[in-house]
C-alpha cells in the first residue's frame, strides 16, 4: 500500500490549503507508475500528481474537497 | 504489486492537455513542427494549451514572444511558406484587430495568389469565448468573422477526445488552419468547474477529420445546431428535457470552414424543428448562415420558424448579471427549444 500525498504547491505558504480540482483517474482504476493521476490547485497555483507506483488507486478525497498540502490524497494498493 | 497488462481504458484529460499532448506527440513526430506566442513557453500558454512543451523540446522549438502578433503571426507565415509547420498562439481572439493583415490578406490569401505554388501550412490557435466577468475586449467569440474570410479553415473543438484530433488533423493540414478554443472548455482548475471539459482521450495519436460534424445526441423532436462550449450546454438542456419526453438532437458543428452542411440538413429533414446555439454575434454571422443553407436547399423542411440564441449585437458585459444575460445560457436554450415545439 502506496500513499499517494498532495504535493507541495506553495513552498511560501505550505500550511495553505488546496483542493484536487480534477480526477483523471476513476477510484478503482488501474494505473502505471508515472501516470497522469490528477490536478490540484492552491491558490492560484496548479500543479500535478503522478503516480509513484503502479496499482489500484482508492480515491481519499473527493474534487473540491479542501485540505492541507501533504495530506494524503489516495493509496496504491 | 504487478501492474496489469491492459492499457487503460478510461484515461481522461483535460481539453488543454489533450490539446499540448497532441502537439507534443507531433512535434516529436515532425522536427519541422514548433510553437511560437505570448507565454506559450515558460507559462504554459495562459490557458493551458501548451503545457509542458517547453520542458520537453526546449526553446528552440518554443518561442516566448514579445507582444507583436504581427511581428509573430508574420514570422510564422514565413516559416510556414518555407517548409515548416507553425503553431502560433493569438493568445485572445479579440486581439486579431492588430494583426489581421497578416491572418486574412496574406496566411490565407499568398497561396492563392502564388497560383498554388507556396503553401502556408500553419496552424494559428486563439482562446476564445466568455462568462467569466472578463469585459467586452476579452471574451468574444469571433468565429463568424474569421469563417467569413476565404483562405482559412476555422475549426472549435468542444471536447478533449476532439481537441487532440482536430489539433494533430491541422498540423498535418497543408493549409492554414484557425484552431479556436472556448476558455470554459479547457478545464483549467482556476475556472468554474465544468465536468464535460475532461474526457477520455486516447493515448496514441489519431485525427479528427476537418469538415465533419458530429452528431452528439439523437433525437426525433428538434435539431439543435452548436458548437464549442455551447455543446456542454444544449447536453446539459437536452438531457434535462428527455425526462419530459422530449427529443433533442445535438449536432457539434466541429468545424466551420469547411461547414458540414449534410450533417445539419439530415438532421433538420429528419426532426423539421431547428434552434442555432451561437456564442458569437446574432447578426451578419454562424448563425444566419446556417439557416440560409437550410432555407436554400428547401425552406418547407422546416414545419416551424427557427430560432436563433445567440449574443445579441451588443459589447459583452463585465457585470456578471449583464454578462449572464447576454450569452446563450441552459436558460435562453431550453426557451427557443420550448419555442419551436410550440408552433
Amino acid at each position: 500500500m502506496t500513499d499517494v500525498v498532495f504535493p507541495l504547491v506553495d513552498d511560501e505558504a505550505p500550511e495553505s490549503p488546496g483542493v484536487v480540482s480534477t480526477w483523471f483517474v476513476e477510484d478503482g482504476a488501474q494505473v502505471r507508475e508515472g501516470e497522469l493521476l490528477a490536478e490540484v490547485q492552491v491558490s492560484k497555483i496548479a500543479d500535478e500528481i503522478l503516480a509513484p507506483v503502479s496499482g489500484t488507486l482508492r480515491h481519499k478525497v473527493a474534487e473540491g474537497q479542501v485540505i492541507t498540502q501533504g495530506a494524503v490524497v489516495a493509496l496504491l494498493e | 504489486m504487478t501492474a496489469t497488462t491492459s492499457a487503460p481504458t478510461t484515461r481522461r484529460l483535460t481539453t488543454a492537455r489533450a490539446m499540448s499532448e497532441g502537439i507534443a506527440q507531433e512535434m516529436g513526430r515532425d522536427e519541422g513542427v514548433f510553437v511560437m506566442g505570448e507565454d506559450v513557453g515558460a507559462y504554459g500558454g495562459i490557458f493551458g494549451s501548451t503545457g509542458g512543451l517547453l520542458e520537453k523540446f526546449g526553446a528552440t522549438r518554443v518561442l516566448d514572444t514579445p507582444i507583436s502578433e504581427t511581428a509573430f503571426i508574420g514570422l510564422g507565415i514565413g516559416a510556414a511558406v518555407e517548409g515548416m509547420r507553425p503553431i502560433v498562439e493569438l493568445m485572445f481572439a479579440d486581439f486579431f484587430g492588430v494583426c489581421m493583415d497578416q491572418i486574412y490578406n496574406h496566411m490565407a490569401k499568398i497561396h492563392f495568389e502564388s497560383g498554388g505554388k507556396v503553401r502556408v501550412p500553419m496552424v494559428l490557435t486563439t482562446a476564445v469565448g466568455g462568462g467569466y466577468s472578463d469585459g467586452a475586449q476579452h471574451s468574444q467569440c469571433l468565429w463568424g468573422t474569421f469563417a467569413h474570410l476565404p483562405g482559412m479553415k476555422v475549426v472549435v473543438p468542444s471536447n478533449p477526445a476532439d481537441a487532440k484530433g482536430l489539433m494533430i488533423s491541422a498540423i498535418r493540414d497543408d493549409s492554414p488552419v484557425v484552431y479556436m478554443f472556448h476558455k470554459g472548455v479547457m478545464g483549467l482548475p482556476w475556472m468554474a468547474k465544468n465536468p464535460r471539459a475532461t474526457g477520455p482521450v486516447p493515448e496514441e495519436p489519431y485525427g479528427v477529420p476537418i469538415g465533419e460534424a458530429a452528431v452528439v445526441r439523437e433525437g426525433a423532436d428538434v435539431t439543435v445546431v452548436t458548437l464549442s462550449l455551447s455543446v456542454h450546454h444544449t447536453l446539459d438542456v437536452a438531457e434535462e428535457m428527455s425526462s419530459r419526453g422530449v427529443g433533442v438532437e445535438v449536432i457539434d458543428l466541429r468545424s466551420l470552414v469547411p461547414l458540414d452542411t449534410a450533417t445539419v440538413l439530415n438532421s433538420v429533414h429528419k426532426t423539421g424543428r431547428l434552434v442555432i446555439v451561437d456564442e458569437d454575434y446574432q447578426s451578419f454571422g454562424l448563425s444566419g448562415e446556417i439557416a440560409a443553407r437550410v432555407a436554400e436547399v428547401d425552406p418547407r423542411m422546416l414545419r416551424a420558424p427557427l430560432a436563433r440564441v445567440a449574443v445579441p449585437d451588443v459589447p459583452i458585459p463585465y457585470a456578471r448579471t449583464l454578462e449572464q444575460a447576454v450569452l446563450p445560457t441552459r436558460e435562453r436554450i431550453t426557451a427557443a427549444i420550448d419555442g419551436v415545439l410550440s408552433q
